[in-house]
């Protein structure tokens, strides 16, 4: 799914921006399920895991309506309701529920369908009214290609979802074979919501049926957390690489965890990025009206920081500001493992930064193409936290954010490498569906001294955590063998993609070292 | 072929099929004929709501009462028929106060166990409701699937040795000596299980009684014997919605009007309904303003039933009644209430007897009544279990249990066969191995429609009542020709073929009616998936003169005699050795 980017995403001084931050909210204070599609649909609602869940949302929602009603913030929001609905309106927003931003009024037909299955969860079985039954999802799941045992992502989404009633909990288990490539999303004709009622399912399945002293399950929270677990490791960097080094240590792994033991653990840097940024100073560049608040992610700040420091010097080359604010985990490999509390709690940290950072007229963007998704996608559908909507419309990923904003073929042209370089380009499952397949392969293709090849549109396999599973390793490096063997077939023997566990895996296949898009535009523009 | 039975039960609907079960089970040798399948009729268009008697509460209160028994007693005897949904009497601001009192006090006289919520907590249980639904009163109104209901009473009789005929149309009642002693039937193939192709057979039964269970056709048999009855049948629509917009039955509380229940039914939740008085019970005018005027109205109450997907509507004939004389212009105000017309006291016709009016929730007890009287005319000593002697499939189970390590089917899909299948789930789940899905929308695997077909014949859409196949949201447009070729291994490829269109046939004449948005989608992608790789739209086997295939040449510049090397670049007729170059 790719979302409208011509909004110009830095109009708006810090106030109006700021009160566009209330009025987005007003907009749609009901959760609600997908009408027609994926497409339009504004956001939904996963409470706390909790026995109360069920009378919070009953509170929660009387209560917010109440309070857009309410006098004093009505005249506030006023003014910037026409800016903000005038701008929603070319991003191809749906009506909200209660009839858009000028309704304060309580619309009869509106309808708040929250909470049908216990515990909070959402009733997704209204997104199987799109599905045609075409079986595109099925034919583009790269799961479904190797594995003849997963039924593939029409029985995990819209067949399962319509078969389920309100008092059912049980969840097909071949829900934790899904990887969570959002495939399906891209292939599907009919906008019917594949991977949020895939993660819902899952969220449902992990916390109510897996058994949670398992070793799976401790082993898929140890996976999804990877922060809490980096952020450990890089206070002695070099001892952390030195013990995951040791003979036995991924053996060890294998064994206690059931993390597959063909892999290596991905070293840590010895200074993060976020030690780095420190270090320097933090921005070198001011500027109030172009500023960008950076993304970071997990990787590029723990594993490999010189793609954060090649987005600060493209930026500043540009002549962007560029902010870190405070973050955690995007949720990507939460979401995937089914741990949505945990995702949860790590957005409410993310979009509250983040969404300061709007306010102050910066947008997002990342490095990472799967962090972009998160915050694009998989935010407003799985949660409603404040801001939610506006991190997601101001979220970008680095690259297609200076396409849009700046000349970056002209200044190419300028530009290039002394040494030729060929690289073997992947583009990541989670780029693909923000449309973003094609772009470093359109950019560098004209550079000089740059040959760029697309490896072609298989999945790598390893899907973030997903090939880090002992049991699901083989289908891992089956899915990827089609990307390996182009890998080969292409000229450079340098790989390149945006996604950092796709890296891993390039890698693990083929022996190539594998660089970000944005390092070869540092070498190419600022160097 | 002539057969003396006890007794003749004309009509495969919830009151034949009960009136059958009742009289084998009391030791009496008994026929049933039918002429289309089991719940042909009436019973099978229905909207699958299980009274409470909470609709009759304020106009009827003797249908309340005897709906509130029944609703106790089938919950009990066909649980796996009845889904234990709840209903709501939903109060909207326009809605009569007074009406809502009146309804509180008839339910509480009827001893019909009542709740009253508020809009709030309507809203808690049932969260599509409309924001400014009021109130409601909670009634123990339930969900019954008229199809399993049937088959498994007609089932329940088999075991106890009645004859069950369907496809087997009443051409005449036979009359001696001023009494009625049988029926003559025309079998559209065999008798026995229904093949199609197999030529049918014209058959005399004979019995010492008739019993006319014919519901909106009453009057068409009557006219064969010579006797009135006036029946007079009265039309409604129902509109299936391919998702379950609420969970528990929904009802509009006001004194009576079009479109005011939703009722949730498997997967679907199905609106109802218009109550229109039609002359002829299967010619009818089916029109778009009832289907529109189900989901306008309707969405009163749950307002996303707007924008949601229709997959199909259909229209039942009900078959009231009123005692000649009553004169009631309205159909609406005419009893539900069931009438036995003895034609011996009524009109000097011994050995008949019609049952006309009541309703599914009653068929029971009507059975019951009915099998009473014949047991009377006939001097038989017997007494009536039908209300404690579980169904077959309603024994005693579980539908909590490990599918997929027991019957090797994923969760969802174990859950639904085994609701479906009751206490039958291991004996019918265990046979087939490998036992692949074949209807993916309903989750009905090979082994349940291979059950269908050993009860069924070649009859798939006899299958489908059984089974559920094909009634998602494709509509058979994935899975008719997978379910036709589960026929494959027992009949050959003719019958087959006649088999499958008639079930694609059937799946289309109610999706006519919900040819917009995405539904039209649907019938869209599946009219040319049929069509170009079935030659559905033009299948060669399917046309009357043969196909002249020398007429056409094996295109340009190739020697049509040597059929194989295309030295041009045109493909050989054969494919050539090269095929793919």
């Amino acid at each position: 799914m790719t979302r409208d980017t011509g909004d110009d995403g830095t109009g708006g001084s810090d106030g109006q921006d700021a009160t566009g931050d209330d009025t987005g909210d007003t907009r749609s204070p009901e959760p609600g399920v997908p009408r027609v599609g994926r497409d339009e649909q504004p956001s939904v609602f996963v409470p706390d895991a909790g026995a109360e869940g069920d009378e919070t949302v009953a509170g929660a929602e009387g209560d917010e309506v109440v309070a857009g009603a309410e006098g004093d913030e009505t005249d506030a929001s006023a003014v910037s309701n026409t800016d903000r609905s005038g701008e929603r309106l070319t991003d191809g927003g749906v009506e909200s529920a209660t009839g858009g931003t000028d309704s304060v009024e309580l619309d009869p037909d509106a309808y708040d369908p929250v909470d049908v299955f216990a515990g909070g969860d959402l009733d997704l079985r209204e997104g199987a009214d799109s599905c045609y039954k075409c079986t595109s999802c099925d034919t583009s799941c790269p799961v479904a290609a190797v594995d003849d045992e997963f039924p593939g992502p029409k029985f995990q989404g819209p067949e399962q979802w319509r078969l389920k009633r309100k008092d059912d909990a049980d969840i097909d288990d071949s829900i934790t074979s899904c990887s969570n490539c959002m495939r399906c999303d891209d292939a599907c004709p009919s906008s019917v919501p594949l991977s949020q009622m895939h993660n819902e399912a899952r969220g449902q399945y992990v916390d109510e049926q897996m058994d949670k002293l398992s070793r799976e399950y401790v082993r898929n929270r140890i996976l999804s957390n990877y922060r809490f677990f980096a952020n450990i490791a890089s206070k002695t960097p070099r001892l952390a690489n030195f013990a995951a080094g040791l003979p036995g240590a991924m053996w060890l792994g294998e064994k206690v965890l059931g993390i597959a033991g063909d892999r290596e653990f991905p070293p840590f840097a010895t200074q993060t990025f976020r030690e780095w940024w420190g270090e320097r100073g933090g921005a070198q560049v001011s500027d109030p009206d172009k500023r960008v608040a950076y993304f970071h992610g997990c990787y590029s700040n723990y594993n490999t920081p010189e793609v954060g420091k090649a987005m600060v010097r493209v930026y500043e080359h540009f002549g962007y500001e560029v902010m870190v604010p405070p973050q955690k985990c995007s949720g990507t490999p939460m979401f995937a493992n089914g741990m949505l509390s945990d995702a949860r709690r790590h957005a409410e940290t993310n979009v509250e930064n983040l969404i300061a950072a709007i306010g102050d007229g910066a947008d997002v963007i990342a490095s990472c193409t799967s962090c972009s998704m998160s915050l694009r996608q998989e935010y407003p559908e799985l949660f409603d936290i404040h801001g939610i909507e506006d991190v997601a419309e101001h979220t970008f990923e680095a690259m297609e954010y200076l396409r849009i904003h700046e000349d970056l073929t002209g200044a190419l042209a300028a530009g290039g490498l002394d040494e030729e370089r060929a690289f073997a380009y992947h583009a990541p499952c989670h780029a693909r569906n923000q449309g973003l397949a094609r772009q470093a392969v359109e950019t560098f293709r004209d550079v000089d001294g740059v040959t760029m090849e697309d490896v072609g549109d298989s999945c790598s396999g390893i899907s973030g955590t997903y090939g880090w599973k002992k049991e699901k390793y083989e289908t891992s490096m089956a899915i990827g063998a089609e990307m390996f063997d182009h890998m080969e077939d292409a000229e450079g023997e340098v790989g390149m993609t945006e996604c950092p566990t796709c890296a891993m895996q390039m890698e693990h296949g083929t022996g190539y070292e594998i660089e970000h898009p944005l390092q070869l535009l540092a070498e190419t523009l600022v160097d | 072929m002539n057969e003396a039975a006890d007794v003749i039960v004309v009509g495969g609907g919830s009151t034949g099929c009960g009136v059958v079960r009742d009289l084998a089970r009391r030791g009496l040798d008994a026929v049933l004929v039918e002429k289309g399948n089991l719940t042909h009729g009436t019973t099978g268009r229905m909207h699958g709501l299980l009274h409470s008697g909470g609709r009759y509460a304020v106009s009827d209160r003797k249908s309340a009462r005897e709906c509130i028994e029944e609703n106790r007693v089938l919950r009990d005897i066909a649980s796996h028929c009845v889904e234990e949904t709840g209903g709501m009497f939903v109060k909207r601001p326009e809605d009569d106060e007074e009406y809502f009192q009146e309804k509180l006090e008839g339910c509480r006289a009827c001893d019909i166990p009542v709740e009253v919520i508020d809009g709030e907590e309507a809203r808690r249980r049932e969260p599509y409701l409309a924001r400014d639904v009021e109130k409601a009163i909670v009634v123990p109104d339930a969900a019954v699937d008229p199809f399993r209901l049937c088959v498994a009473n007609a089932a329940d009789a088999h075991e106890h040795g009645a004859r069950i005929e369907t496809h087997a149309e009443v051409v005449d009642v036979l009359i001696e000596d001023g009494a009625v002693v049988g029926v003559a039937v025309e079998h559209r193939s065999g008798p026995g299980k229904r093949v199609h192709r197999k030529p049918g057979t014209r058959e005399e039964i004979r019995a010492d009684y008739v019993v006319n269970a014919t519901g909106a056709w009453a009057g068409q048999l009557g006219d064969m014997a010579g006797v009135d009855v006036e029946v007079r049948p009265s039309k409604g629509v129902m509109t299936v919605m391919n998702t379950r917009q609420v969970d528990t039955a929904i009802n509009r509380c006001r004194p009576k009007g079009d479109a005011d229940i939703i009722v949730p039914h498997e997967t679907a939740c199905i609106l109802g309904t218009t109550d229109e008085e039609v002359t002829d019970p299967e010619d009818y005018p089916e029109e778009e303003w009832e289907v529109d005027l189900m989901i306008e109205t309707l969405s009163e109450l749950v307002p996303v039933l707007k924008e949601a997907r229709t997959l199909r509507s259909f229209w039942g004939v009900r078959p009231l009644y009123e005692p000649p004389g009553t004169g009631t212009d309205d159909p609406t105000d005419i009893t539900r209430d069931y009438f036995l017309l003895d034609h011996d006291e009524r009109d000097d016709l011994p050995g008949m007897t019609s049952i006309v009016g009541g309703k599914l929730t009653t068929y029971r007890m009507m059975a019951e009544s009915i099998t009473d009287h014949v047991c009377e005319k006939l001097d038989h000593e017997a007494t009536c279990d039908t209300a404690e002697a579980p169904l077959p499939g309603s024994d005693d189970f579980s539908v909590l249990r490990d599918y997929m390590e027991e019957f090797g089917v994923r969760s969802p899909i174990g859950r639904r066969s085994v609701q479906r299948l009751g206490s039958r789930a291991d004996d019918v789940l265990n046979g087939t191995d490998p036992n692949p899905v074949v209807c993916e929308c309903e989750g009905v695997t090979r082994a349940e429609v291979q059950d269908g077909i050993d009860a069924a014949g070649s009859d798939l859409n006899a299958v489908r009542i059984r089974t559920r196949a094909s009634m998602g949201n494709c509509q058979g447009g994935f899975c008719t020709h997978r379910i036709a070729a589960e026929l494959a291994q027992q009949y050959p490829e003719p019958v087959v073929r006649d088999a499958e269109d008639e079930l694609y046939q059937e799946r289309w004449k109610g999706q006519r009616h919900a040819l917009w948005g995405r539904q039209l989608s649907q019938t869209m992608l599946n009219h040319l998936l049929h069509a170009t790789t079935m030659n559905r739209d033009g299948d060669p086997a399917g046309l009357d003169g043969d196909v002249a295939f020398d007429a056409f040449d094996a295109g340009p510049g190739t020697d049509a005699a040597s059929g194989t090397g295309s030295p041009d670049g045109t493909a050989a007729t054969d494919g050539g050795v090269d095929g793919d170059r």
